[in-house]
């Protein structure tokens, strides 16, 4: 019989692929079942794919950027975002290439005024060979990505009043703003998970005295706080140092909102059957939290770090606005927007705001990851 | 004339994995004042059907088949073919069909009052008048049993207890008056003495108002307590449907055999071993061809029931059961 | 010690055991002065609605929680009886083995991030941390054979289960230690009906192949009914009544007893329910009423129980909770022959 053909047990390929497909979810981990919810989510993968180039750019930002943060050209102060060009004005194509350069001043209000050269033409190279560098202060290099030929200038998002070119700062600020919150969250993380295991494990007098110091650090009006703190700063350290006081400074509050959620997690899972179950059978109370409570609750913290990533970015630049951060030689975007604190220079420069663009694009990547990875924390609901 | 009739109702989802269908091909009827028992185990399309009727399932779920709901003034509409947002459904819903839920406990609102919360379904369907509403809402919550109804009627969720909340929610869903009521579960989270007051309180209130009941539960005994006729679902399908006394004294489908085996019946004597159907329900996912119950029946008949689906067949005397075998054994007694 | 002592054939005597919950002024009696004891091999099963302090017993027991009062004694396979309340850790953690529990909710019961094999084999590592790996391995798939789970299936996670499987899970963790006594609490209550019967039929299966003694906490009177050799009935954190099976069912002797019988649907539509109407609510456990729990409730009140507390005592070789249990003729269920 035919129909007795169509049932027999032998299975077709995409019925073979479907079964190893739920063979693979059956013995998934929580980690594999979360990145397989994650990788669902479309603005968090996307979020994840920006996030990837802005920190593949900081992690190799001398070969990126064609300058370094000393280099400076005091004959093109304040110039705009250089424009490239593929055709010449007689219709040759050349491949990218800049004009030349000429400043004018305007006869009535003495701005300047920059025009190209039509005359002066400089191809855009690649791998080219210019300042030297040390690759994370090991590897002794001078490739960067792209430059022109000498005499010309390219300045994809203009100059500031020093003449130091944009596009390379944010790229060497991104190093600064990009890891500060991760240290950041590294020392709250470490901090939060102690002081909140701590809380809703033993319960009683600790749990309540650092549950008030969590309510008096919340308290603060972080700005003020910030501003005391770094005053402690001393002045003239060298910026490796002033760069872990300021993590420092970020993490002593991050910390308190992580703490609260390590105390509530363990109270909530403290209680579930399946802790009694292991108690029951005689699981002592060590091996009870780090089997059970502490992974119980790691994928919630690791939601919790992401979506406080954007503030620390946010803490970094805010502080470095002020004045309160980074300090030169070394930069960050906070820095970078302290040259747009006066509305005039917004007016007249506005590829100054550039920077910001950087902080919103960043800030919004992370919450978009985080908001994935919230969706994906608990892949058993 | 019913009050309610389904034919051929679906309900599919269009999941990443593929085609999940929790209903497939339900139909039946109720009449005035008539209580239909919608058995089966979770999972087998019970609460999906109930929402279907009331046009309340997820935007994700697509619904075929008919739901012939006759209004109070005596026309018939395809509540499937309404528009689930529209005015239609809005008027009846509520007023012509109420549901009442499983937990009485998560239906109420903790931020109101009982007797708001009773007072919104009065105003909204019966009059705009506060003080006309308030006296219509005392008076049902009398007619439920929840003594001192004009203290209760400003009392919050949490001064009742599991039982008084499930009568308010039944006095919630009588207010209106309604043709038809849907009680999914509703006495799965109550204890029994107090199923057996909700229970009893159900049948007074139905003979009071001549409504019919869609009574859906897993609970073998609610059901011979309560319904007239039963329908027995499997993944989705009904597979056996009967007046009560029938599918207890004679029931038909392997299932349904299987189903009264497991459960003791309470005041005989004990069996040894309680009958146990074996596996478990499958995932209604990419369904093939041949009754839903050929993996775990007993009495399969390979080469016809994997093959081809089986279809409700009335065994003489409004006994319906969909099975190759039985229908085997009936032409061959003929 | 002489205060130590049980009937030979006892596996576990509890004595007068209470459990006070307080908070800020306020004292919840969850349990009060229940006493019963437990043969090895029987089925006991505990009936009552919710909050009748069912759960909290068994807890005790099992001694997931501390009892405020009273005694649990236990002869261990030894032939040695403590009290499980006031028993030192060491020796605890060797009773520890011998009593353990089944749960409820086959979801929240199973860590979801251990696989099968971690899950049952947890406690194992806990109690014979020296054991080889082969040998913990090869008696986890032996008890998973013996719960029906597919050993094929060991490797995966929780979440590859359905409520059944789960539940099977959830017997072996509590088999592998080769308990004596299981606490069954609500075991079957969160599965459908046809897997409760697999369910109940593998307890039984178990029970008689390994000599298990059961603790079978419920609500549902006909799964009670259908598993237990005695049953106790519970009220407000009273014991109201302690007997076999059978008489229990078919003769109550408390109308606390009769009302839950006359209250339970049966799954046959020619009997009749007459239903005996109990009077209000269950009063609040916080502040009981005095005298009998019931008397509020009962349709037989007298003076006397507004008064006066009885205790559980001896009637016709059962335990009763009832000032007048041997002058009233209560109805029960009928059982044909």
């Amino acid at each position: 019989m035919s129909e007795n053909l169509q049932t027999s047990p032998k299975l077709t390929r995409k019925q073979l692929k479907a079964k190893k497909k739920e063979e693979s979810y059956y013995l998934a981990s929580q980690w594999q079942l979360m990145a397989h919810k994650l990788a669902k989510h479309k603005l968090a993968r996307f979020s994840m794919m920006i996030l990837g180039i802005l920190y593949f750019i900081a992690l190799f930002g001398n070969f990126f950027a064609p300058s370094d943060l000393t280099s400076y050209d005091g004959s093109s102060k304040d110039m705009p975002p250089t424009a490239i060009h593929w055709i010449t004005e007689d219709g040759r194509f050349v491949g990218p290439f800049v004009y030349g350069a000429t400043m004018e001043r305007d006869p009535k209000t003495y701005k300047k005024v920059f025009a190209e050269d039509k005359e002066k033409i400089y191809p855009i190279r690649f791998f080219t060979h210019g300042k030297s560098y040390q690759w994370l202060g090991l590897i002794e290099s001078d490739l960067h990505l792209f430059g022109v030929d000498e005499g010309g200038k390219i300045f994809l998002f203009g100059t500031d009043s020093m003449g130091r070119d944009l596009f390379s700062r944010i790229i060497l600020g991104s190093q600064v703003s990009l890891t500060i919150p991760f240290a950041g969250t590294f020392l709250s993380f470490i901090l939060g998970l102690v002081l909140g295991s701590i809380s809703g494990y033993f319960g009683g007098w600790i749990d309540n005295l650092i549950q008030r110091i969590i309510e008096v650090l919340n308290s603060l009006p972080s700005l003020p706080l910030w501003m005391a703190l770094s005053a402690a700063i001393p002045a003239g350290i060298p910026p490796v140092q002033m760069y872990l006081l300021i993590t420092v400074i970020l993490s002593f509050i991050g910390w308190t909102g992580l703490a609260r959620v390590v105390r509530g997690k363990f109270m909530s899972l403290k209680n579930e059957d399946y802790v009694m179950a292991a108690r029951l059978a005689g699981v002592s109370d060590i091996k009870i939290i780090f089997k059970h409570l502490v992974p119980g609750f790691m994928s919630y913290l690791i939601v919790n770090l992401t979506l406080g990533i954007p503030s620390m970015i946010i803490g970094e630049t805010s502080m470095s606005f002020l004045g309160l951060g980074i300090q030169a030689p070394a930069t960050s975007w906070g820095v970078l927007l302290k040259d747009a604190q006066q509305i005039q220079n917004i007016a007249n420069y506005p590829w100054r705001l550039l920077p910001l663009i950087f902080v919103v694009i960043a800030v919004l990547a992370f919450n978009f990851l985080g908001d994935g990875l919230r969706d994906a924390a608990d892949p058993y609901k | 004339m019913p009050i309610i009739d389904i034919k051929d109702l679906c309900v599919n989802i269009q999941l990443d994995e593929g085609m999940l269908t929790p209903v497939q091909g339900v139909s039946f009827q109720i009449e005035a004042g008539q209580t239909m028992g919608l058995v089966g185990e979770s999972g087998c399309g019970k609460s999906l059907t109930s929402k279907a009727i009331l046009a309340i399932n997820d935007k994700k779920c697509r619904q075929t088949g008919e739901i012939l709901f006759e209004t109070d003034k005596h026309e018939v509409v395809d509540i499937n073919k309404l528009n689930p947002r529209g005015k239609e459904i809005r008027d009846i819903r509520g007023r012509q069909i109420s549901m009442i839920f499983q937990e009485p406990m998560v239906a109420f609102s903790p931020m109101y009052t009982i007797g708001n919360q009773i007072n919104e379904c009065t105003r909204l369907h019966i009059t705009k008048d506060k003080k006309q509403s308030k006296e219509l809402t005392l008076e049902v919550m009398k007619k439920v049993g929840i003594a001192n109804a004009e203290k209760r009627y400003d009392q919050f969720p949490h001064e009742f207890s599991g039982g008084m909340l499930q009568r308010a929610l039944i006095a919630m869903a009588l207010v209106c008056k309604p043709r038809l009521l849907i009680a999914d579960e509703p006495t799965t989270a109550l204890d029994v003495t107090i199923q057996a007051q909700i229970l009893e309180l159900m049948q007074e209130l139905q003979k009071e108002l001549n409504m019919a009941i869609l009574f859906i539960t897993h609970d073998l005994g609610t059901v011979a307590k309560m319904c007239d006729y039963v329908s027995v679902m499997y993944l989705g399908r009904v597979v056996e449907s009967a007046r009560a006394c029938d599918v207890y004294k004679r029931p038909l489908h392997p299932y349904t055999q299987g189903l009264m085996g497991s459960v003791h019946k309470i005041g005989t004597l004990k069996q040894e071993r309680l009958f146990s159907i074996e596996g478990t329900v499958p995932l209604a996912l990419n369904l093939k061809p041949g009754c839903g119950f050929y993996d775990r029946c007993n009495q399969r008949i390979e080469g016809l029931c994997n093959v081809v689906d089986p279809e409700l067949c009335d065994m003489g005397d409004g006994h319906c059961v969909a099975c190759h075998r039985c229908k085997k054994e009936a032409t061959v007694h003929e | 010690m002489s205060n130590l002592e049980m009937a030979p054939a006892s596996i576990l005597k509890v004595e007068h055991i209470h459990k006070r919950f307080t908070s800020k002024n306020i004292c919840v009696r969850a349990v009060t002065d229940v006493s019963f004891e437990v043969k090895a091999g029987e089925t006991i099963g505990i009936v009552g609605e919710s909050g009748c302090g069912k759960t909290t017993l068994g807890r005790c027991i099992v001694r997931a929680i501390h009892a405020s009062e009273g005694k649990v004694l236990y002869r261990a396979e030894d032939g040695q009886i403590d009290d499980l309340i006031t028993v030192d850790k060491e020796r605890m953690k060797k009773i520890r083995k011998e009593i353990q529990m089944i749960f409820q909710d086959p979801y929240s019961s199973l860590d979801p991030r251990m696989t099968v094999t971690d899950i049952i084999s947890e406690p194992l590592k806990a109690n014979y941390p020296k054991m080889p790996k082969a040998d913990r391995e090869k008696l986890v798939v032996d008890i998973a054979a013996k719960v029906g789970l597919n050993t094929s299936y060991l490797k995966r996670y929780p979440h590859a289960f359905s409520g059944g499987q789960r539940q099977r899970i959830g017997i072996a963790r509590a088999l592998i230690l080769n308990p004596r006594i299981i606490v069954c609490d609500e075991a079957v209550s969160a599965l459908d009906v046809s897997i409760q019967a697999q369910i109940i039929n593998l307890l039984k299966d178990l029970q008689r192949d390994m000599h298990l003694t059961y603790l079978f906490i419920s609500h549902d009177l006909s799964v009670v009914e259908h598993i237990s050799n005695r049953v106790g009935v519970m009220y407000l954190g009273r014991m109201v009544e302690y007997a076999p099976t059978e008489a229990l069912f078919s003769k109550p002797l408390h109308p606390y007893t009769e009302a839950l019988l006359s209250a339970v649907p049966v799954a046959d539509p020619d009997v009749q329910m007459d239903r005996i109407p109990l009077k209000g609510e269950i009063p609040n456990p916080a502040n009981p009423p005095s005298g009998c729990y019931f008397h509020e409730r009962c349709r037989y009140c007298q003076q006397k129980c507004i008064d006066e507390a009885p205790a559980l005592r001896e009637v016709d070789g059962r335990s009763v909770a009832c000032h007048f249990a041997d002058e009233l003729t209560l109805r029960g269920f009928h059982y044909e022959s």
